[in-house]
Parts: structure tokens; sequence; C-alpha cells
């Protein structure tokens, strides 16, 4: 028997009326800021008509050059590389910060979560501008060498690749640590304790207890800093200064300094491609690693 | 062993927030290139950005779009949500899914689709434009706060109310709509903020005439690096913490997120 | 005493900032073979007991000997004891096996002896054959099981369990509680397990101490607490009990107002205030003006009908007394109706006397 309430009477003829009021504004959105852009996307990067990205004819050229061509590989494979080198040294580096905050008691755990985080609050432009001072030929590590004459001519540290990665990593590391705060749910100091009565050492408590249970966290963490180092555009070039190419760049560059909007949206979609890859192999292995 | 834990911790959390101190520092220097230690102390490159015309026209629209960003994203997402959360009609399920997918496509990939879509119907570097393009990467933001808080009202004090009297409409007026207030306000800030801060998309939508504040830091960076731009870093940087510490005042961001 | 295999003297533990000691003092000695309840309310200080002796607790002062050795220096993973934990703690990402084997891992069990070793294990424990599941595949009291094996496999000096039956519904409860028993016993384990409820402590434990506020209140067979609690506050918390306050006027013997003379058991200065328990199934129905001691006669105010026990509340001459009457025993008394209880002297227990000035009667 069901109490008769008012939210389980039947939608009404005028319900209808109102469910459409309250769904127009935000389909419309929708269509007008996603659906027609990613329609308007894959069409574009098979049009063979370069300026006019909208009508013309059906071609495979633009993916053709992006497979045939050697320089499409090596970005595809700066991109992974990159990809590759952020997420593991952001989760490298964000890990100690995530278990710490995730098992500490001090009463300045809220305090130091949010210092982890609050990085957040700023734009990536910003902290890159914070890198470039940071590594740059004059900047605080050249500088501090140089003054302590340690070395005499400027370490070569950024508007190349390894500033890139470093920047990013900094950048990326406090979504890092969020995720793998969030996939730390089954750790617990019960655990820790029932392994160390059972004879394992600190040591041994990390290697067989912790670290197997945080592992979702870890590879949630890392996957989230990957699909978005692999996407990264502004600190690759602000970085790189223009020296480092990968997906990001190159899409950012046909479609504003080459104007070949084609080619750009076909290697949108390649990276869409390989971004969707990587999340479906993530969830794979994240479900059999919870079953 | 504890100490030693310490000071890796320390050191990790310098890493995390280098940067920012930096920026920091060197925000108090003048000189026209970009050195560290800084040779001076003052508040020169302040005055250089609040004289600077660029910025603060560049602030300003910012400061609008964000706001009518916030504004229109709030207002669409609080509809939505009522739509998701009270109603079961045919396509709820893939409207759930619609709603949330900007999520899984980055945003570069979107910012060249949305540039597609906006350039041959003239909206390229125009307000119209870049409201719009924020709107596609805010919208899921504000439907997802604004859901959970909905999720959360528990319908039977709606009914009480209904019981006692009140019409629908004034029910929902005077008793959803104040419980669902700390997520309205919360999904209006998040909306503000990643507006505010937005680069990538906006580089692509925008040139000269409706330029960011993120898009002309960015061009001027290309360019230049001098202490300028640390200082209007750190204006921004209050700007964000003084936003978010008002919202802790207002509501409590916790409850709100 | 030789032949203790726990001592523990002069415990105490004060957590930083905490105002007073949540264990004060404690010291007790448990033989061999034997199971021993920390019983009390929460907040009591059971807990923080056990924490110690485990090693995952630091003690703030006092020792703890296990086989005539210090051990309250040694890390927790040296002690060799086994710990059920009150929501087993069962490692999620290893199977009911591999959980069993961990403590035999960490200590070098070559792989064919751990297999066997499990596999005699999960035997005890009635898991035989479910060596493969997941923690997540079995049901409550299964994992309670898993939680044993895994604890008792590595042959402990000594097993802790703290409120090993807490996250059982009731009918399991009962189930575990003589299992858990019965595997003590065939495994002579020395055990220590916390609780705050009276029925498991007294109905699994050779040896019941009573805690209360960081203090033992009372060591002693589960017979020895219930029919001579030595203290007040062991006299209310464990079973029901009608509280008779008088003052002595001769060996065994106390004036109990309104009453009059009531014959009791124990020692007690003459002339001092003295608390007498009564338990209310020790109070009988006898024939009115049938002579004898201590005999209350009084109205019955209130019947409860309880099965195999009817629960009557008698006003008795300025008392109320709770009496737990057996439903066979022939005409029951009904509401309004006079009766008489009576008590035997040796089922009246002095559980608090003090040498207190006589009474003014003024006040």
């Amino acid at each position: 028997m069901s109490t008769p309430t008012l939210s389980s009477t039947p939608p009404k003829r005028r319900h209808r009326g109102l469910l459409l009021v309250l769904l127009a504004p935000g389909l419309l959105a929708l269509l007008a800021t996603f659906i027609l852009p990613m329609a308007w996307l894959f069409r574009a990067s098979f049009s063979d008509s370069v300026m006019a990205a909208f009508g013309g004819g059906w071609t495979l050229t633009h993916y053709l050059a992006a497979v045939t061509d050697p320089f499409y590989w090596r970005v595809a494979l700066n991109t992974l590389t990159l990809g590759v080198a952020v997420s593991f040294f952001a989760v490298l580096l964000g890990y100690p910060i995530a278990l710490f905050l995730a098992r500490t008691q001090s009463r300045w755990r809220g305090v130091l979560t949010a210092l982890a985080v609050a990085p957040l609050l700023t734009s990536a432009v910003v902290r890159t501008y914070g890198w470039m001072v940071i590594l740059g030929d004059r900047g605080v590590v050249n500088g501090s060498l140089q003054a302590l004459s340690l070395i005499d001519t400027p370490l070569r540290l950024s508007n190349n690749s390894f500033g890139a990665t470093v920047a990013l990593v900094e950048i990326l590391m406090p979504y890092a640590i969020l995720a793998m705060l969030a996939g730390f749910g089954r750790l617990s100091t019960q655990l820790e304790e029932a392994a160390a009565m059972l004879g394992a050492n600190r040591l041994r408590v990390f290697w067989r207890i912790i670290l197997p249970l945080s592992l979702p966290g870890i590879l949630t963490g890392a996957l989230l800093v990957f699909v978005m180092a692999i996407s990264s555009f502004v600190t690759p070039r602000l970085m790189g200064g223009g020296r480092v190419f990968v997906l990001g760049t190159e899409v950012f560059n046909e479609a504003t300094v080459t104007l070949n909007w084609p080619l750009a949206a076909a290697l949108s979609i390649v990276l869409l491609v390989l971004f969707s890859s990587v999340i479906v192999i993530y969830q794979r292995a994240l479900r059999r690693l919870e079953e | 062993m504890r100490t030693l834990r310490n000071l890796g911790l320390t050191l990790l959390y310098l890493f995390l927030l280098a940067p920012i101190i930096v920026v920091f520092i060197v925000s108090f220097d003048t000189r026209q290139y970009l050195a560290f230690p800084p040779a001076s102390f003052s508040f020169g490159s302040y005055a250089k950005v609040f004289a600077n015309e660029a910025f603060l026209s560049a602030f300003g629209r910012s400061v609008v779009i964000g706001l009518v960003v916030g504004l229109v994203a709030v207002s669409i997402g609080m509809l939505l949500s009522m739509a998701l959360v009270r109603y079961r009609f045919r396509g709820r399920e893939g409207l759930n899914f619609l709603v949330l997918a900007p999520f899984l496509v980055p945003s570069i990939v979107l910012a060249v689709g949305l540039m597609l879509v906006l350039s041959p119907v003239g909206l390229l570097d125009t307000y119209a434009g870049i409201t719009l393009a924020h709107l596609g990467i805010t919208i899921p933001y504000t439907v997802r706060t604004i859901t959970m808080s909905l999720m959360a009202v528990d319908r039977r004090v709606e009914e009480a109310a209904r019981v006692h009297g009140a019409s629908a409409f004034t029910a929902f007026r005077r008793v959803t709509l104040p419980l669902v207030r700390p997520g309205l306000i919360a999904g209006g800030v998040i909306a503000f903020l990643i507006s505010f801060d937005e680069a990538v998309i906006s580089l692509f939508i925008v040139s000269v005439r409706t330029s960011t504040l993120p898009t002309e830091i960015y061009r001027y960076l290309e360019y230049s690096t001098d202490p300028q731009i640390a200082a209007l870093s750190v204006v921004l940087i209050l700007i964000s913490i003084a936003v978010v510490v008002l919202v802790e005042r207002l509501i409590g961001l916790r409850r709100a997120i | 005493m030789t032949d203790s295999h726990v001592i523990v003297e002069h415990l105490v533990k004060t957590y930083p900032g905490a105002s007073a000691p949540s264990v004060d003092d404690v010291g007790f000695s448990l033989p061999r073979g034997e199971m021993l309840a920390l019983l009390g309310p929460s907040g009591c200080g059971k807990t923080t007991m056990l924490r110690m002796i485990a090693g995952l607790v630091a003690p703030s002062s006092g020792s703890i000997r296990l086989n005539g050795r210090e051990i309250s220096q040694i890390p927790v993973h040296k002690r060799n004891m086994g710990m059920v934990f009150q929501a087993y703690a069962l490692f999620p990402h290893l199977s009911v096996a591999e959980n069993i084997a961990f403590g035999l891992e960490m200590r070098g069990v070559a792989k064919a002896e751990r297999v066997e070793k499990v596999k005699r294990a999960l035997d005890l424990v009635k898991l035989t054959g479910l060596g493969d599941r997941r923690i997540t595949q079995l049901s409550g009291g299964q994992q309670q099981r898993c939680a044993i094996a895994r604890s008792l496999v590595i042959e402990p000096e000594l097993l802790l369990l703290d409120e090993p039956l807490s996250n059982l519904d009731a009918k399991l409860r009962d189930e575990m509680r003589d299992e858990i028993r019965e595997i003590q016993n065939r495994t002579g384990v020395t055990a220590i397990f916390v609780t705050h409820d009276q029925d498991e402590a007294l109905s699994m434990a050779d040896r019941l101490a009573v805690m209360s506020a960081g203090k033992l209140e009372q060591i002693g067979s589960p017979r020895e607490i219930f029919d001579r609690p030595q203290t007040d506050f062991v006299a209310s918390f464990i079973g029901a009990g009608n509280f008779l306050t008088g003052q002595t006027t001769g060996r065994g013997e106390a004036q109990v107002e309104g009453v009059g003379a009531v014959r009791f058991v124990g020692e007690a200065a003459h002339g001092s205030r003295v608390r007498l328990l009564v338990r209310p199934h020790r109070l009988a129905l006898v024939e009115a003006g049938s002579g004898g001691v201590n005999r209350f006669a009084g109205r019955v105010e209130n019947v409860v009908y309880r099965g195999q026990l009817m629960s009557i509340t008698v006003a008795a001459q300025g008392v109320r007394l709770q009496a737990d009457i057996p439903t066979h025993a022939g005409a029951l008394p009904e509401r309004g109706q006079q009766v008489t209880l009576s008590v035997a002297p040796e089922d009246v227990t002095l559980v608090g006397a003090e040498a207190s000035p006589p009474m003014d009667p003024a006040i």
C-alpha cells in the first residue's frame, strides 16, 4: 500500500508543457555549444575546401596527411610522451601529499587540503608565467646557481619540453591530488593496524596494504592528468617557446595561424579518439582491479 | 622518521606553490625583463598594470562576460536540473549523459568545433560568441551542483507547504528555492570563476575586440615577460581568493560544492 | 602466581590534551588458556586497555608482561598477538585465503606450509572450501570467522577481540558467541575481549574485568561478578537489582528504613551506612504472615508478563522492589494484590559501606 502523495500523481497535460519550458533553453544551449560544434568538427575534418570548412565535398586528405606525414607522427609521439611523463610525475609527487591528507588526524588537515588545491584558483596561464620566472635563463634557478657561482652559462630549463613538463606537472598536480583523495575510500587505519598485528612492519604495511588499496585512486589521478596533459596547449606553447610540438599546439597553429581548419578539425578528432580510448582502457583496468 | 616525512611534504608543497610564491615576489620588481632575484622593491609594476589600458578594458570585459555567463548558466542549469530531478520522461537518461558529455571532450577540441560553428554566423570575436562558448563549458558544472542540491531537498517539505495551502508555484518559491540557494550560488560562482580564468576556448574565439584578460595575458606573454604580468597575476589571485572567501562566508563552500 | 600468562601492572594512559587518564592504574593477571572479558560502558577505557596490550597505543606508564617478559616497549608487529577487529578489518583486495595467509607470509612461512595451515584454519572456523572467495562475497558471520582464522593461524601468544559480536545481528550473535568460546577452548589460546554487553561477557568469559572511568572496578569469575559485586558501579551495571540503604545494627544485619531488619552477607563496621543488593530473581513469593527473616510485605503495583518469568513491582513499606517470579509457580499475583516477598540472607549482597557519622534525625 502506498500512501498517496502529491509527488506520485501522474504527470498531466499541463506538466508536459511545463517540462518543455524547463527543457527548451538547456536543449538549445546544448545544441549550440556542444552538439553542433562536435558535428561541425566531424564534418569539417572530411571537408575538401580548406578555407570554407563547411561545404565542399568529402575527402580523407587531412587524416591521410595526419597519418602519413612523419611530422605528425612525431607530434603524436611527443604528445604521448608528454602525457606519460606528466602523469607519472604528477602522481609520484602528488601521492605523498594525498596519502598524508587522507591519513592524517592533524587539526591542520583542512588548511593543508585547501593549500594543496589552492593553485586551482589561479589560471593556468598565470602559473605558467610563474614557471617561466622560475626556469627562465635569468630565472630563480639559474639566477641562484649563478649567484652561487655553480654555473657560468644558464642551464636550458625552459623553451624546451623539460620546462613544459615541469610546469604541467605542477599545474595538474592539484587535480591528481583531488582524484587520488577521492579514490582512497578503501584506505583505513584499522586495516593498517590489522596488518601490523599480523606482523607487518611499516614498509610491508605500505607495500601490501596501503599501496594496493590506493591503486584505484592512483589510476584515476594518472588518467585525469594524462587526458588533461595530452590536450593542453597553453603551457606547452608558452613554456616550449615554440619548440615543443604536441597535438594541442598543432591544432591551435592550424586553426589560428595557418588557418587550415579542416586539418585542425582532423587533428582534433585524432586527439579526441586518443582521449576516449585512454578513458575506455582505464575503465576496463579499474573494473578488473575492483572486481 | 617523522621529521624526514615532514621535510619531504614541505618540499612537495613548496613545489606546488612555487609559481604563486615566485610571481608574488617578482611582482615587486620593476625591470623591463624577467630576472631573479628582484633588484628592487616597489609597487611600480602594480601602478603600470592599473595604467595599462589594454589590461583594464580586458579585465572589464572578463568581469562582464563572467557575470553574464554565471547568471545565464545558473538559470539554464536550474531549469534543466528541475526537469532532470523532478520529471520522468523519455530520453531523460540520454539528456543526463548529454549534459555531462562536455566533461568528456578536451576543451581544445570543443574550441575548434565552436570556432567552426561561430565563424559562419559572424559570432567570432563578439560578446555573444564568447558568452555562448563559455556557457557550453559552464552549464555542465551548474547542472551538476544544482542537481545535487535539488536531490537533497526533501520533497515532503514542499508537500507540507502544499498541504498547508500554498500553490505549486508558491511552494517552489518559498520552500524549494531557498533550500537550493546554496547550490545556485555555488554554481554561479564556479561558472564565473571558470569563465574568468578560461584561456583555451577564448583564444580560438576572440581576438582584439573582445579579448578577455587571460587571452590578453597569454598574448602579452608570447612577446614579453616583464613583471607587470606578475603584478597582474597577483591581483587576479587575490580576486579569486576574495570570491572564494566571500562564498565561504556566505554559505560555506564545502556545503555548496 | 607463576602460571599467569598475562600480567598487567599499574597501567596508565593519558592521551595528550586530555584532562583525565583514559586508563588509570589498572592491574590484573590472567592465567594461561583463560578468556578475559573487559566490560564497561563506552568511554570506560576498555578499548584503550586492549589497544595498549596489542601495542597499538603506547602506555603512559605501567607494565605489561606476557610469559614473564615485559612487552610494553616491543613494537606492535613483533608482539605475536592475534586481533579480531570490531569491523573485522579484512583486507578487501585479498581473497579469504590470502587474508588468512597474511600473517604467515610476514613470518616467512614457506608456501606449502602456508597452504596447509590456511586450510586447517579454514576448517577450524567452518569456512572449508571458501578460500578463493573475495571478502565482499562473504556474509557478516563468515567475515567474522575469516577474521578469527586470520588471527589464530599465526598461533598467537594472545588473542585479542574488540567487540567481536557487535556487528552481527541478534541470531548470529548467539551462534558466534558459542562458536568463539568453542574455538578458544579447542585451541587453548589465552584471549582477551572487549565488550559493553554484559550477557556476552557473562556467557563467554572465564574471568570478567569491569571497568568504569578508566579504573578497574572488579575482576572475578562471572558468578562472583554477578552474585558478589563489590562496588556500587558493578552492582548497578551488571544485571537488574534492588538496592536497599540502611544502617548496620549488628554482624550481617542492617536496619532498612520502612522495612526493618535485613540480614545480609558481608563485613561492615557497626553503625555504618550500607547499600545492599537484591537481584530480582532471588526474591520469592511466600505465604503472608509466615515467619522468617527478610520478609517484605506490600501491594503489587505493576505486573509484566515475560514468558518464563513475570516481573512484578511491589511497593513494600517505603521501598519499591522488583521481583522476577517464575510463571510455572502456581497462582500468579495480580495488580493491587497484597503479597509477601522473601530473600535468603546469602542472596543479599553488601555493595557499599561507609562509616558515616550517625544520621541526624532532624535532617
